[in-house]
């Protein structure tokens, strides 16, 4: 079996470090060997954020070739549209969020930022399949614009590309968040997964 | 937290483990007794790590006040028969080159191995340095792990060498390796239990007498020497040959994954001989030669120097005067920078002469960047820094009556980014505290300037810079961005903090105390966030004699968000009817909260990201800025 390769693209602060993880310790429970490669440098200053993971057999290097992503977990437009033109071979999924987060040159008005039909349309000529929904405003209504991470884990679980069972994820969800937090995360985890099935119907 | 990964004792269990946190685990195999450390990316988890489980495992950890000071207390515990590991980023090592070489020189007792986290391509660093040649210098061995699982292996083993050896022994890891997360194997660990006592007759001149211990040369080469012949047949060294192949690779730590993922992807595996070299100072020679002696050409692959490449180089002069030897120095791989599978890809196929089959996506990548923006870094919303760079710029234009009157040498740190827009009030920054040293040189020579440096960097590397400034009458004017904490390397406590790298109190040592006890006789602690108070102190040490301090005090922005979990801030919200769509809260101070709304042609505060600090309430001209609720 081929590894299964995803890049995760985001900002600084969005959590996609912890849905990396949620991910790795997943196929760790399901007994598969797992990568990650990560570029944070100084993420905390909103600074672009990238995670390569590899699960399977047969991979040394975390770092990927461009054109070698199964899928693109995209956690801010920009971002995702940077990565996934880079990353995600012919045909792979993207599942991006649309929320913008506009760095400081958009901010203080040295340049805009693009529309989102610019931007799905370049990575459109990566890939047709494109998933594009607003995670963020599915997460707050889970409870919290923080769970944006688990509802793109969701909607990436329905996919149905993971070489583990919805399940494995669950618990390791389950295992790795503290009680309190289970339940919208849980919640947050099932608004993912509509969220991709609405999306694709789109 | 005894939950954590690194302390679990179920030998053979697989967790996931980030190169950082497998070298703690690695420690405590091997039953480390005392660890230290000063934070610095690339390195920083692996004290993160330590304070975290220091008081379940019972060894002991400090964040210490810079690393030569961590190397001292490491080698202190050494030689009184305590292994102990120390941790830095690269750069941190030249801070403590010093005692690193009267160590190598005097030899240690119990095993000390220390770290250095190297960055190729400069990730968060001011230079890509490769500190390889640092340890060569010193004649200190070398081991460069190439994954998670060595990582935490070859810690253990580094211990048992050192102690062997009677060597320090240095870690060497990149930034790829140490911020890579994969399934590690965990191994039994061991009890520490061993005896505390100085060892005299190593170490005491009173005792062992001074000759023998002052002139150590000879011994430290007859100690690699001896190292040397070990890495002959180091277990982690591999050696892939069966005889025929034309071409070698020599894949150095960390840079053998690129190696062996060009080979499966070009389908070489079988056609081509390897060796992964877990050691390569110093240069387990014998084993390299079977090698050189076998092919027609060698590719050294290694990152980021020429280092491993030089010495082959060296030795094929004598072995194999024909081999073909290629690398960074030869052309086939680029001589600065981090390596890439593509990278590797590229070079393989221009030796071999086929085409690599990666599909190019150049041309998109030059459409995405024409169409999106950089995301340049900036500082955090409500971050203390922005309030007091936008007091400082009016003080400066009022005092100096131009912008350009002061030269700003900056620092170390999240305050670094002051050169950003849209603040752009920053001119040099170096490295750790050499904000004060080159202004008091330009000062002398008639050149205004202010010295920007923060809280953390002043306590390391700053105290002796402002001293000399006093004694020899040189009036710089210090700007310490004091956001009381070590923000940029994960919030790790300083002096002044008033606790220790494991969350106790501990006495408060605080910066005007230091700079009045070193004669600063002009020295103001004032609150960034009264932009107006700010402004006016900033004023006052323009315009006084002598040297002159501000000290600029305000918890960091994201460690006040983490202290109030799960309390929220208060947003604040600007009101549509009052603002006049000037821009001055963006333009001038950009807080990332403070967002543009195209439709309304108003500005908006983004209450997911505002914290709630109020200070651009007096940054807006017309007040159109105010708190969300009124408490
Ligand atoms: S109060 Fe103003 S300056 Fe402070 S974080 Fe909120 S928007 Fe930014
Ligand atoms: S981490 Fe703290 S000090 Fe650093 S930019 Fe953010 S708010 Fe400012």
């Amino acid at each position: 079996m081929n590894a299964f390769r995803l890049v995760i693209s985001g900002v600084g602060g969005q959590g996609t470090l912890l849905a990396s993880r949620l991910l790795a310790q997943s196929a760790i429970e399901a007994g598969l060997p797992v990568k990650i490669g990560e570029t944070y440098g100084m993420a905390q200053r909103g600074g672009p954020v990238m995670g390569h993971i590899q699960i399977g057999e047969g991979v040394d290097s975390p770092q990927m070739r461009p054109a070698e992503a199964d899928a693109l977990l995209g956690f801010e437009l920009g971002e995702a549209v940077r990565r996934g033109i880079t990353y995600l071979r012919r045909g792979g999924l993207a599942l991006v969020n649309t929320r913008k987060l506009p760095p400081v040159e958009v901010i203080s008005g040295m340049v805009e930022y693009p529309s989102q039909d610019s931007l799905l349309s370049l990575l459109k000529k990566v890939t047709e399949e494109v998933v594009a929904f607003d995670a963020t405003a599915l997460a707050e209504e889970a409870g919290d614009p923080i769970t944006t991470n688990v509802v793109i884990l969701g909607a990436l679980t329905a996919s149905g590309m993971l070489p583990f069972g919805e399940e494995t994820v669950v618990n390791v969800l389950r295992e790795s968040l503290r009680p309190a937090y289970f339940e919208m995360n849980r919640r947050a985890f099932e608004l993912g997964k509509e969220g991709y099935v609405k999306a694709l119907g789109n | 937290m005894s939950s954590h990964p690194v302390v679990i004792d179920e030998p053979g269990k697989r967790v996931l483990l980030m190169g950082n946190e497998a070298i703690v685990r690695g420690a405590v195999e091997a039953g480390v007794d005392v660890a230290t450390a000063y934070p610095g990316t690339p390195s920083s988890e692996i004290g993160a790590t330590f304070a975290r489980i220091a008081e379940a495992t019972g060894l002991y950890f400090e964040w210490s006040a810079n690393e030569k000071v961590a190397f001292e207390v490491a080698y202190g515990a050494s030689m009184c028969n305590q292994r102990s590991m120390v941790a830095m980023k690269h750069v941190g090592l030249n801070v403590a080159l010093d005692v690193l070489n009267p160590v190598s020189l005097r030899g240690v007792k119990a095993g000390l191995v220390f770290i250095s986290t190297d960055d190729p391509s400069q990730h968060s660093s001011r230079t890509e340095q490769d500190n390889r040649w640092l340890a060569k210098q010193n004649c200190v061995p070398v081991l460069e792990p190439s994954s998670p699982q060595e990582a935490k292996d070859l810690t253990r083993v580094g211990f048992e060498l050192s102690e062997r050896l009677g060597l320090p022994v240095m870690l060497r890891t990149v930034t790829r390796l140490s911020h890579m997360r994969s399934d590690v194997s965990l191994g039994p660990i061991e009890e520490s239990g061993r005896e505390v006592g100085f060892d005299w007759e190593g170490f005491s001149y009173r005792v062992a007498g001074f000759e023998k211990l002052f002139r150590r040369h000879k011994e430290r080469h007859e100690k690699l020497d001896r190292a040397q012949a070990e890495f002959e047949d180091f277990e982690y060294n591999e050696l892939k040959l069966k005889g025929g192949e034309r071409l070698g690779i020599i894949g150095v730590g960390f840079s053998y994954n690129y190696v062996i993922d060009a080979l499966r992807k070009a389908g070489l595996g079988d056609d081509v001989a390897y060796l992964k070299l877990i050691t390569p100072h110093p240069l387990p020679e014998r084993l390299v030669s079977k090698l050189l002696t076998s092919v027609d050409r060698v590719l050294v692959v290694e990152e980021v120097d020429p280092f491993v490449e030089l010495h082959v180089k060296a030795l094929a002069k004598d072995i194999a005067p024909g081999l073909e030897v290629m690398g960074r120095m030869s052309g086939h791989l680029p001589r600065e920078g981090e390596l890439s599978p593509m990278l590797l890809d590229g070079a393989l196929a221009g030796i071999l002469g086929t085409s690599s089959e990666t599909e190019d996506r150049t041309d998109l990548e030059e459409e995405s960047s024409k169409l999106l923006f950089d995301r340049m870094l900036t500082l955090c919303a409500g971050c203390p820094h922005r309030a007091s760079l936008y007091a400082l710029k009016k003080a400066v234009q009022a005092v100096k009556g131009d912008l350009m009157g002061v030269v700003v040498n900056g620092d170390i740190g999240c305050y670094g980014l002051a050169h950003a827009p849209p603040l752009n009030f920053e001119d040099t920054y170096f490295c750790m505290g050499a904000s004060i040293g080159v202004s008091q040189g330009m000062a002398k020579v008639g050149v205004d300037t202010i010295a920007w440096i923060g809280d953390g960097t002043f306590f390391h590397a700053g105290i002796p810079g402002l001293i000399n400034a006093v004694v020899n009458n040189t009036p710089i004017k210090v700007v310490v961005a004091d956001n009381e904490i070590i923000a940029m390397t994960g919030f790790q406590p300083t002096p002044q903090t008033g606790r220790t790298a494991m969350g106790k109190p501990t006495k408060r040592i605080m910066i005007e105390d230091i700079a009045r006890a070193a004669g600063v006789e002009h020295v103001e602690v004032v609150d960034p966030n009264d932009l107006e108070a700010a402004e006016a102190a900033f004023r006052r040490m323009l315009e006084a004699e002598g040297v002159a301090m501000v000290i600029a005090r305000r918890l960091c922005a994201t460690e006040a968000l983490r202290a109030m979990r799960p309390d929220k801030p208060v947003p604040y919200l600007v009101d549509a009817d009052a603002c006049t769509g000037c821009k001055i809260c963006q333009n001038q101070f950009g807080c990332p909260a403070l967002v543009w709304d195209d439709e309304a042609g108003r500005a908006r505060v983004d209450s997911t990201l505002c914290t709630g600090c109020g200070a651009c309430v007096q940054v807006c001209p017309v007040g159109a800025i105010r708190i969300s609720e009124v408490a």
